[in-house]
């Protein structure tokens, strides 16, 4: 029992991260890519790394107000993601389909399908606000693991 | 017996196993941290990989329906144990000189090659399309890089046999003590040739960015890695960097194994040449260049580093 409760701790500093885009606008999107990857608000400091797969991902960032169309590739995208993973919603369309939101092709709020564990609402999100759902997203993992 | 014995604590704890697992990936931090450093960011901590590896142990694992279960788990195991065997083969100077009995340059070029095939039956075994690109340009690459390698043994092995008074000498230690009597090959323009076509050679090896084509996570989301996950994914991740200890040390081995006498000195010797090798030939590499195409690099491979190597032969064996 001493030694696993730290290994999880160190676990924890090393968040994978995997963006879907359930029919995005690609604002979010652009945000999230700034965020990560330029210098300016470096989140390679909390041991994050974009990875390509979904099999290597911790912390999946979701985006767009999930369309009658690519629903079930988003699905069938989460569910080839390994446990124990964390979902983030990025921008305000998983929430409430934003400027969407009477759309007959859109099926906001996206938490009817995708278990949602952390908002962050913004048309875009600022960047600061992103990496706080991050950093919020890996306590909740920490629980997971 | 204790012949057996020294072989078995050469491919365990130093230098293979535990040692050159801890280097390997304290060698990924560094670059990680310096690669950001360069970009003008903060990076992440030094002992990230550590973490990766710890984190992957507790995801699940998950077998595609597609793949051949058996051969999708235990073929990274083939490789890391090819691996931490390459590691035991690789002498340091005046620190390490491999048992005579495994010591020896046709067998390492051949525990080389393992994790290559890994890389290839993985890739084709998770059944995913991207794992099958993957291993076709793994097997390109390979059919590209394999060449001048051999080459460039030979002409080494062939400039010490010479030296020695015979034909071609395979021994590693051979090799190294020749050097230390005669001076090291990286400052014998005869060998420069050699010297040439193997810094063309490790990056691609290694799978560094101008030559990462089978595993391009923008293009095949990492091919033959795609499917895996959690804790067998974390034994590629310990191939990868016991791969980077071994071919950087064989490097050093091969063409500039100076060093004093002495197991202090000549361990300090070869670590400052490991991190001078590995930030300028991988981290520097990786920072500046873009990822060339596999019809590229398999022209640029069979044009330059084979040409390379072809001349280092025909000069040494002519001179």
């Amino acid at each position: 029992m001493g030694l696993i409760p730290d290994f999880k701790k160190i676990a924890t500093r090393s968040p994978w991260i995997y963006r879907i885009n359930a029919g995005s606008c690609n604002g979010c999107d652009v945000e999230m890519a700034t965020t990560a990857l330029i210098p300016r608000y470096d989140i390679e400091r909390l041991g994050c790394q974009y990875c390509g797969s979904p099999k290597h991902a911790d912390i999946v960032l979701i985006s767009g107000p999930l369309t009658v169309r690519v629903k079930d590739a988003v699905l069938r995208m989460y569910e080839e993601i390994p446990d124990p993973k964390v979902t983030v919603a990025v921008g305000v369309c998983p929430i409430s389909g934003g400027i969407f939101r009477e759309s007959y092709a859109v099926l906001a709020p996206i938490d009817q399908y995708i278990p949602i564990d952390v908002n962050v609402p913004g048309c875009p999100p600022r960047p600061q606000a992103i990496i706080a759902g991050v950093a919020k997203a890996i306590e909740i993992w920490r629980e997971r693991l | 017996m204790s012949n057996q014995i020294a072989i078995l604590l050469a491919v365990l704890l130093f230098p293979g196993g535990v040692f050159a697992l801890v280097f390997g990936l304290a060698m990924k931090g560094v670059d990680r941290r310096v690669a950001a450093r360069l970009q003008s960011r903060v990076g992440p901590p030094l002992l990230q990989p550590f973490f990766d590896i710890v984190k992957l142990g507790f995801k699940r694992t998950m077998v595609p329906a597609a793949a051949n279960e058996t051969v999708f788990l235990y073929t990274p195991l083939v490789g890391v144990v090819s691996m931490l065997i390459a590691a035991a083969l690789v002498p340091i100077t005046s620190v390490y000189a491999p048992d005579a009995a495994i010591g020896n340059l046709l067998v390492l070029l051949y525990l080389l090659m393992i994790p290559g095939i890994v890389l290839m039956i993985a890739g084709s075994a998770s059944g995913s399309p991207y794992g099958a690109i993957g291993f076709s340009r793994e097997m390109a690459l390979m059919i590209a890089y394999e060449g001048p390698l051999v080459l460039i043994a030979a002409a080494v092995a062939i400039r010490t046999g010479l030296g020695l008074g015979g034909w071609a000498t395979f021994s590693l230690n051979d090799i190294i003590a020749y050097q230390q009597a005669h001076g090291s090959f990286l400052f014998d323009p005869v060998m420069w040739p050699a010297v040439a076509a193997f810094c063309f050679f490790y990056p691609a090896n290694l799978g560094i960015v101008p030559f990462d084509i089978p595993e391009a996570e923008t293009e095949v989301l990492e091919g033959p890695l795609l499917e895996y996950s959690g804790p067998v994914l974390a034994l590629f991740k310990i191939m990868s960097a016991l791969k980077k200890v071994v071919v950087l040390s064989l490097g050093i081995a091969l063409f500039f194994p100076a060093a004093p006498a002495g197991i202090v000195g000549g361990f300090l010797v070869w670590l400052i040449k490991m991190a001078v090798l590995m930030l300028v030939g991988i981290t520097a590499v990786r920072l500046s260049m873009g990822r060339m195409r596999i019809d590229q690099a398999f022209v640029f491979f069979l044009k330059w580093p084979l040409l390379l190597a072809v001349a280092s032969l025909a000069v040494v064996v002519v001179v």
